[in-house]
């Protein structure tokens, strides 16, 4: 494990974390232009037990896109993972997402 | 869907009638003239509320909240139907579940964006009320765009937070909001004073879109995002505009179709086709195959409307071209939504289902 290198705690073989760290930076929220890695959504990834869990949130409760961002994820994570492994993505709203969570590379996009 | 997209067509039929379109319409049935009487309600609290209390439904993805579209939904077709009293509690009730819905949605993210919703949903409510208390509709419409516009407005701020707010910035959209308010709350009384004020709200937060939005910032990206940030971009162009046409109108100046689709058709449907790409998704289950096509029908939008509210312009050439833009955009999001599903063929997926807390 690796967890430092990646933008997000990750628990797991070390040859999967950057194939899924990829397929991650490929689902892009369009309404701003970033991907949902550089926002900061995704709170935890571990792969154990033929399993991978997703933990993920989202900038606002009120968001009717979630499923739409969830069936994303998955459909990047097919194309990378080992057949045999299943994916569970989980929505959390605690603790909530902040400006904290941004990358440095959204930051400079958004003028900070 | 089908009731949802009936409510639209309704209401089109509606605006076409009211603005003398020599429309083809059935003359042994009494609907089309109910459509041109209730053209407002119809638009913006039976369309425009049944689809933003869909998108909250399905946030909130829990069943009892679709009741708010539902009951939306059949005000509506209550009120096509020649039933206005029944129409009218309807809307009444599908505002009050709205309440209840963003009440849920505050206590799940108590944030300044979502108790914004809450008052939008709450300027709702109070819209309905008094249509169904018999009030003019001159009186009502202020509260119904209240509705929709404080709804754009949280909206607008969830994304605001992901750029460096300057200060006084959360101040200065509140002065506006609380202004537009006030002004709705007073131009039934005072209409000179409540539409200089509700105007130089409307001014004022085009002003502040256009300063602190990230459209500015992503629309220097490509595809999707930039078509998104035009379309914001050029709805706060015609929200400023207009603000100063309901300070002209207030005044007496002959500007009150540019006051209502300045602010109806340039803003509030110029948003509704910058988000269809990504909300249809959502609501429909349909993915859509963005393209450069989405950006004839915007243009035919804004053309016409431009068309339409100059000085010398044609209220009905616009109207038609303002009409024929919603069936352009249809029209594309489907072969979108074929486009993208001749690229992604069906296929049997291996993972477990998504859960949530």
């Amino acid at each position: 494990m690796d967890a430092d290198a990646a933008p997000y705690p990750y628990e797991g073989p070390g040859d999967l974390r950057l194939p899924i760290e990829r397929a991650l930076r490929r689902v892009v929220d369009p309404e701003i232009a970033l991907s949902i890695v550089d926002v900061g959504l995704i709170y935890g990834v571990t792969v154990h037990d033929g399993q991978l869990a997703l933990r993920i949130t989202m900038t606002s409760a009120a968001c009717p896109v979630t499923d739409v961002i969830l069936s994303d994820i998955e459909t990047e994570l097919d194309a990378v993972l080992p057949p045999q492994l299943r994916v569970q993505t989980e929505v959390v709203w605690d603790p909530p997402w902040s400006t904290e969570r941004l990358s440095a590379r959204a930051k400079v996009f958004m003028g900070w | 869907m089908l009731v949802v997209a009936t409510l639209l067509v309704a209401a089109v039929i509606g605006g076409l009638l009211r603005a003398g379109l020599a429309f083809p319409v059935p003359a042994d049935q009494a609907w089309p003239g109910r459509a041109v009487v209730s053209h407002a309600f119809l638009m913006m609290s039976a369309f425009i509320g049944t689809v933003i209390a869909i998108e909250r439904a399905v946030a909130l993805k829990a069943r009892p909240a679709f009741v708010a579209p539902l009951l939306s939904a059949l005000s509506g077709i209550a009120m096509l139907l020649g039933f206005g009293p029944v129409a009218g509690w309807a809307a009444v009730a599908a505002a009050a579940a709205f309440i209840a819905v963003n009440g849920l949605i505050v206590e799940r993210q108590p944030a300044p964006h979502t108790v914004l919703l809450l008052a939008g949903a709450t300027c709702w409510l109070v819209g309905n009320l008094l249509a169904a208390l018999g009030s003019p509709t001159f009186a009502v419409v202020p509260w119904w765009f209240c509705f929709i516009v404080l709804t754009i407005a949280a909206e607008r701020l969830e994304m605001t937070r992901l750029m460096r707010r300057r200060r006084g910035a959360a101040v200065a959209l509140y002065a506006c909001l609380g202004a537009m308010l006030a002004g709705a709350a007073a131009f039934a009384l005072w209409p000179v004073a409540g539409g200089l004020v509700y105007g130089l709200s409307l001014v004022g937060l085009a002003a502040w879109l256009i300063v602190f939005d990230i459209a500015r910032r992503t629309v220097t990206t490509h595809g999707l995002s930039r078509y998104m940030a035009v379309c914001l971009l050029l709805g706060y162009g015609w929200l400023g505009m207009a603000g100063a046409a309901w300070v002209a109108a207030s005044f007496g100046v002959p500007a009150r179709d540019a006051a209502l689709h300045a602010l109806g058709l340039g803003f509030v449907f110029s948003m509704m086709l910058g988000h269809a790409p990504v909300i249809l998704p959502a609501l429909a289950g349909v993915k859509l195959r963005f393209s450069g096509v989405f950006y004839v029908p915007l243009a035919l939008l804004h053309g016409s409307l431009l068309l339409r509210l100059v000085p010398s312009g044609r209220l009905d050439i616009g109207a038609a071209g303002n009409a024929l833009a919603i069936v352009l955009f249809i029209a594309t999001v489907a072969a979108a939504a074929i486009g993208w599903r001749l690229q992604h063929p069906p296929r049997p997926f291996r993972h477990a289902a998504p859960a949530s807390d």
